[in-house]
Order: structure tokens, then sequence, then C-alpha cells
């Protein structure tokens, strides 16, 4: 290889490398969440100060990483350059101060420009944490899907065949699918004469289709078409009746996969001026409940039982006439679902959590051995999970999702359709 | 600053025996000690259990309906329509309708409202301006602006409202809240709250690690010592705006005299010493969790500079008053004691004072983490009726800016709110302001009610 060859194949190694760079850094830059708001920033600075030197000073008032600062500064600076600015020692005369700052809606990027004794302004917002990214936890990830959204409170929802039907506080409503969105088709009065408890969440049922579909509000009791049909027929009564907790006749599909569990239908006392079911069933299933606030049907590898959440907080599964305690539930909320994924063990306990929080979330569980363990990353559900629901096909969860609307100032209540992809 | 706020939250979540997480228990009785009067406002306890507003302040600082369920502007902001929640009663089962609401804000603020009219339309309440108010729903939600059954009750001691709670009576300086079985929001899950008033910190502190009070004060200066004794305390945000009010007559026509006395002021001084580090230092008078810009406004004393603004000749003797307690009492001092460091004659007196008063040691409350309202309603306040349009962060500063480069109001120093919580006491959450959210509390060991 003679001297020249050898040069001209070090300066092709060498642009390949400032390409390879170059891609690296484009593809970073494309990636940057800071990218846009520093060229905003730049942009704004440039119009105040005009073309010159200036010392460029960041500080950082925020939650952002160190880490990320240099990206942010290099950002600005190229911004700055393209605009005929160049980033300067600190003997210049003009001084950029950006300080990353934040508020607790939004992050707030303020330039202090200084010139002599002038100081003059320059702020864009940015969303806050757009930038963190969803970790991928478990062996599924939930999904949500906004299908309907009222201004009415929505104590429960369930979509049976083509029709979405809401349990509100005063009424059912049946809406059909139609090529136009959501059409009202049936609304019954409930008749409803005592005012809801401030914590309607356990208030309702709604059995799995096929097998009649039911809805309970505070003393009282709804009973619908056995089979959803155009022709809804609601009718709705005073009762103190037990609630069904469970289809009657239902077939659930085991944790194994041939195995299927013939279930009695069970009815549980509620208690509808303090919101929780009492504990006393029909029939009884052997083990002495305490009282409880949601209950569902279980199946497991060696039969099925009931999983309840007590009002004391504890989780609890009933099975061969004993009661069992259930760890790893203590971020649960008291309400829960079951969720036919299809992943892992095939069957989760979908759970709500973080009462603490504006914004719930939900997760999904899997429950070997009496422990609850995380399947899923938490969904974080944009604002307050009122209500939980697994649908007909067990093949999702009807949510209902209590959220404050801007502009429009009103409250609004979104079923969303929660669904499992195995990762 | 936010971290702060996180830590608060934190503070606040370990407090709160939220562990079992389940779904709350209704009944029982809580026992809540106050010091001062909570018919009091802003900010009065018992008034935000009994009483409801048009709206209410999310906790994402946005209003949100409450008795309106919804509201349109017209006219660039100059007319607001709000309609009314239908179905609602007062605690003596009359309707809510809007010529009801229009007689309770009229009681409220009579010619001094920040709207020039306001009628009742069927179901609605229309407010007009000759100036926009960009801000009425979210102003609507402050305390000043709830509504009370007019003409029934005495609304200062026994007022008739629509809220979670109803004025059972007064006895032995305690006053009996019933749970409102019919309350629109829902039964709140307490059968009652007993709330003993005029009750010293050192009592209530005593009353609840007997086990005689579930919820009791604990001033931001005392926070540190309530830790100390191991109380369970549930603290807010900045709730609470510690500022000077200085007159613009008087001595202190002399705006570099304000100015200088601005300059004087030790604000760490103040945080370390009288509010053991409980406060948060400010210039602004929005904290930086609701502005994001605080840090724009200089916290540092400069008496190099102070001198120079008073000029050779000292001023003649100013009078310092003062709005509050023993630490308050305290601060007044202290901030004496800088501005002698000055070069000004100055003394304290008690706020009551008939004398001319140059400046004043005032607490202001923080009504909306939203920036707009929350200083359209601190400068309302201090007597500084400059609106605040919904405006970008920039034009949001340079208002606070022309406030505050007049000196009339120097922000010193932003506080929490605070409570010693028992051990039974299961959910509370502190609102934006600071007060606690009784309606959704309830209690650990209370009995469930048998059906009948």
């Amino acid at each position: 290889m003679t001297p020249r060859s050898g040069l001209r194949r070090v300066s092709k190694i060498a642009v390949l490398i400032l390409l390879v760079a170059g891609w690296f850094r484009s593809a970073a830059a494309a990636s940057s969440p800071w990218e846009q708001p520093a060229a905003a920033l730049a942009e704004q600075i440039a119009a105040i100060l005009g073309p010159g030197q200036a010392h460029l000073i960041i500080r950082n008032n925020s939650q952002i990483s160190t880490d990320e600062i240099p990206a942010i500064r290099a950002f600005l600076e190229q911004d700055l350059k393209a605009r005929s600015i160049q980033a300067s020692g600190a003997e210049s005369a003009n001084i950029i101060r950006v300080t990353l700052s934040e508020n607790f809606r939004e992050r707030l990027w303020v330039a202090e420009i200084v010139e002599g004794n002038e100081t003059r302004l320059a702020m864009i917002r940015l969303q806050a944490g757009a930038e963190q990214p969803q970790a991928m936890i478990g062996g599924l990830t939930l999904r949500n899907q906004s299908i309907f959204t009222t201004i009415q409170p929505v104590l429960a929802a369930l979509e049976i065949g083509n029709d979405l039907v809401l349990v509100e506080s005063e009424e059912i409503v049946i809406y059909a699918h139609s090529t136009d969105g959501w059409k009202q088709q049936t609304l019954v009065g409930i008749g409803q004469r005592k005012p809801l408890p401030r914590d309607p969440g356990p208030l309702f049922y709604l059995p799995r289709a096929g097998q009649g579909s039911g809805a309970g509000v505070a003393g009282m009791s709804c009973q619908g078409a056995t089979q959803p049909t155009k022709d809804w027929s609601i009718h709705c009564r005073e009762s103190d009746d037990p609630w069904l907790l469970t289809p009657p006749q239902s077939t659930q599909r085991g944790a194994s996969a041939d195995m299927n569990i013939q279930l009695t239908p069970l009815r549980a006392f509620y208690n509808s001026a303090r919101d929780y079911f009492t504990g006393v069933v029909t029939p009884s299933i052997g083990a002495d409940l305490p009282p409880f606030y949601t209950a569902v049907l279980l199946p497991r590898s060696d039969g099925g039982g009931l999983l309840l959440n007590g009002i004391d907080g504890k989780v609890m599964f009933a099975e061969g006439g004993a009661l069992k305690p259930v760890t790893g539930a203590r971020d649960w909320v008291s309400d829960f679902a079951t969720l036919d994924s299809g992943c892992g063990p095939g069957i989760q306990i979908v759970a709500s959590g973080s009462g603490e929080a504006i914004a719930d979330s939900l997760r999904a569980y899997d429950l070997p051995a009496l422990e609850a363990i995380p399947a899923s990353a938490p969904l974080t559900m944009d604002g307050t999970v009122t209500a939980l629901w697994t649908a007909p096909d067990n093949k999702s969860i009807f949510v209902v999702v209590r959220k404050t609307a801007a502009p429009a100032h009103a409250e609004t209540y979104e079923v969303d359709r929660v669904t499992a992809s195995c990762n | 600053m936010l971290r702060q706020v996180a830590i608060s939250c934190l503070i606040a979540a370990l407090a709160l025996p939220a562990l079992a997480r389940t779904r709350p228990h209704y009944g029982g009785t809580l026992r809540v000690e106050v010091e001062g009067d909570p018919w009091q406002r802003p900010g009065g306890l018992a008034r935000s259990l009994v009483l409801d507003g048009l709206t209410t302040m999310s906790p994402e600082g946005t209003a949100q309906p409450a008795l309106a369920v919804e509201w349109k502007s017209e006219n660039d902001d100059h007319r607001w329509q709000f309609r009314l929640r239908p179905g609602v009663h007062f605690h003596d089962g009359t309707s809510l309708n809007s010529s009801g609401v229009v007689a309770s804000l009229t009681a409220v603020c009579g010619a001094a409202c920040p709207w020039t009219a306001m009628h009742a339309v069927g179901s609605s309440v229309v407010f007009t301006s000759d100036s926009p108010i960009a801000n009425l729903p979210e102003l609507l939600a402050g305390d000043d602006y709830r509504i009370a059954l007019a003409g029934a009750g005495n609304p200062e001691t026994a007022p008739i409202g629509t809220g979670p709670f109803q004025f059972k009576g007064f006895s032995n300086g305690v006053i009996t809240l019933a749970a409102n079985d019919n309350c629109w929001q829902g039964r709140p899950f307490l059968d009652a709250v007993e709330m003993r008033i005029h009750r010293p910190i050192r009592d209530q502190w005593l009353d609840l690690s007997v086990g005689r009070a579930d919820l009791v004060e604990v001033p931001a200066e005392q926070m540190r010592q309530a830790h100390d004794q191991r109380l369970t305390v549930v603290a807010s945000p900045p709730a609470l705006l510690l500022a000077l009010a200085v007159s613009d007559t008087g001595a202190l026509a002399n705006p570099n005299l304000r100015a200088a006395i601005a300059l004087s002021v030790d604000r760490s001084a103040l945080s370390n010493v009288i509010f053991q580090k409980q406060g948060e230092i400010t210039a602004s008078l929005l904290p930086a969790e609701v502005t994001g810009y605080a840090f724009l406004f200089p916290t540092d004393r400069d008496l190099g500079k102070a001198h120079e603004l008073r000029g050779g000749a000292a001023p003649p003797l100013l009078t310092l008053a003062v709005e509050g307690g023993a630490a308050m009492q305290l601060a007044a001092q202290r901030i004496a004691l800088n501005l002698r460091d000055a070069g000004f004659n100055i003394q304290v007196a008690a706020a009551a004072t008939p004398q001319h008063i140059d400046l004043t040691l005032r607490r202001f409350q923080l009504e909306s983490n939203q920036p707009q309202p929350a200083l359209e309603s601190i400068l309302r306040a201090a007597g500084l009726a400059v609106p605040v349009p919904q405006s970008t962060p920039e034009e949001l500063y340079k208002i606070e800016r022309q406030v505050l480069d007049t000196h009339m109001l120097i922000p010193l120093l932003y506080l929490p709110r605070a409570y010693g919580v028992g051990g039974r006491v299961r959910d509370l959450r502190l609102s934006l302001d600071g007060t606690p959210q009784l309606a959704n509390v309830s209690l650990s060991d209370a009995q469930p009610e048998v059906t009948p």
C-alpha cells in the first residue's frame, strides 16, 4: 500500500466515521425531547440579542437529570450559532443565563439576556415529563382505548355485542353502535330514591352477557333482557335481595387450558347504606367470609375460588371451605377484575392502584401460590378509576375513569376498554 | 422547589395510615381542635365543610364544577353564565336556585364584588363586568364566594349551606357538625365532626397524644417540634404568603424608602430562626411551584444599597403593625431589627392600634395553584385591585414585576399549613389552600352500621 493510497483509505475511514457520527447525532437529535424547545428558546434569544457573542450560562432548577444538561447546552449553542450568536467565554459583555425551571404543571425555560445594565427575558413552556418512556415490566402490556365519554356520572359500563350499557346514578342507558358512533337506543329510569353514597364504586353489578343483565344501585335492582336484542326490556324495582356475584351456569376457562369449571350462581347480601357486601353469601361456600367490597371468581389449576377484598383492606382467597390471605396486594385499592390475557398463567387480576395520586393506574397481577406478582407495568388512566368490570368474553376490562376536561371545565366520565398483549 | 413539594407529599403519604388500601368505612365522629375561629374568612375549616361554592379547584389547579355544572363566557369575558346543578338542596330542605345564589353572593361582597352586576336567569346565574374577568370560574372557587342560604341561620356562626356537613349545635366550646345525608356529592363517610374552638396549640397536641383529639393544628414554626414529639404531621405545599404591606402615604410616600425597606429585610433569618426552616423564602408573590419564575425576584438582603436608597436623613418614626399570633409578633420584631440596621427608626404595634400604620406584616392565603387567579386574589386581599388577564408566563411576570416595583407589597416567606393527625384517621387530604378535606375522611375504627 502506497502512502497516498493509505492516506486515501484513512480519509475514507474518517469520512465514514464522521458520517456515522453525524448519523448517530442526527438520530439522537431526532429522538431528543430537547431539540425543539432549545430551538424555540434560541429563536427568542436571537430576536432580543441579535447577532454577536454571548456567554451562555445554564442553571438547572428542574427535575431534568444533570446528565441531560450537556445535550441541552449543545442544542442551544448549535441553535444560537445558526442564528449568528456565538457562545463565548466569561469575558463577553453579553450574558445569556438560561434557567431550566418548572412549576407543578409544566417546565419553564427562562433566558435572561444581559446586555450591560439591561436584562431582558425570554420564556418557553414545555410539557413536563413527556420525555419519560414507559417501562415494559412483566409478561404483558396493558393498553386502553376510550370508547365513550359523557358528562353524566357513569357507575358501570359494559359492551354487549353491538350495544353499550351504561349504568348512571338515575338511569340505565343503552347505546347501539352505528357508523356514526354510539346512538342512544333505550333509557330506563332506575327510580332511585336515596342519594348515592360518596363512594358509589361497588353499587352496581352487571352479570356477564348471555345469562341476563342486571344492575343494582343503592337498594334498587334492575333486570334486563335475557339475551341482548335490539329491543331491550329493563325493569327496576326496590330490592334488598342479595346481589348476584357470579352468573348462573357460567363456564370459565381454568388455568389449565383443558380445565373448565362449572360455577354455581352465588349471591351476596349488600349493605346499600354503607357500600359493602356483608359477607353473607348464598349458597354458602363453606368458609365464613368477612364483609367485603369486591369479589371475583378466580379459576386455578387446583379448582377455583372467590378472591375478595375485605373492608379491612385485606385481600383473601376463599377456596375449599377455607379463607386464605393473599400477599403482595398492598397497593391495590378496593376494585379489581379478572382478565383472560392468555399470557403467562392465562388469567390475571387487574387492580386499580394508588388512590394517593391524581391519576389512578391499573396493573395486572399473576397470583401463583396466593402471592400477587406484578405482570405488567402500571397503566396510567389520566383520571380517577371509579369502576372496573370484566367484559363478557373475559378478554378485556371496562373501566370508568372520571376526568376533568379542559377547556370545557366540565367533569367527564370516560369508558375505556383495557386489553392486554403478551410481551 | 418541586422536590420540596414531593417531600411534603411524602410526609403526607407517610403520615396517613393509608397502607390498608380499602374503601373507607362509614360512621364515627371526628374530633378536631382549632386555635382560631373556624367560621372566619378565608380558610375557616367549618365554612369549607358546611358551604359549597359554584366551582371548586381541582388538584390540577383548574376550576371544576361544584354547585354550577357548566359555565361559558361571552363578550371577551365581560359576561359569564353559570348553570346551576339541578336537584341540590340546602340543609333545611330549601332548593338551590339562581336567585338564592345571587342573594348569597350579594351578601358576601355587595358593591366590592369583582363583577359589576349579577342576575338570576332561569337556572343560571349571569355575571357581567365592565372589565373582562378571565378567571371568574377560578375566583368563584375561593372561600369568600361560598353559597349560604340568605336570610336564614346566622351567616357568621351557623350558616345553612349545601355542603357535606350541617351545623347542629354549639356548646362548651365545641361546634357539632352532622353528616348531610342528602349531600349532592354523596354522604360523607363520617357521621359527625366535633370541632373544639379557641384551643391553644399546646393543649391541642396534648389532646392528640392522649387520644382526645383526631386532628389538631401544627403552625409552620412548630412543625419541627411536632416531629420531635413524634406527631404524625400532614403538611401542605406553600399555602400562606407572609408579606409586608407598605403604605404609600406619610413617611413612606417616597418610593426609594419603600425600596430600601424591601432590601433591608433578612428573609433567611426569618425563615431559619422564627419559622424553623419550614418556610420558603420568596421575593415573588407567587411560589415557584405555581409559576416557575420566582427565582427572577432576588431574595438577598442588600444593606449597602438600602442605605444608599434611604439617603442621609433618617425618616421619622415608622410604625409596623402585625396580624397574627406569637410567631408573627416575633417575625415583626425581627423585621424591625433589620430595618434599624438600615437606619430606619421603627416601632412595632398591634394591628388594631389607632395611629397611622406604615407597614403591616400580613398573611395571605394562596387560593389557587393557577397563577392568574392566585395572583389576583392576593392583590385583591392586599387592596391592590390589579386585573390579571389570562396571560403567558412573560406577561404574568411583567404584571407581578410592575406590582412589586411599587414596593407596596414585599413578599417574605411562603409557609405550609400543617396538621397533626391521630392514628384512626384515614384518607386525609389537604386542599390547595391547605384546608383539610374532611368529607372524604373516614375512621379506621368506625363500626359499620347494620342495614335495617
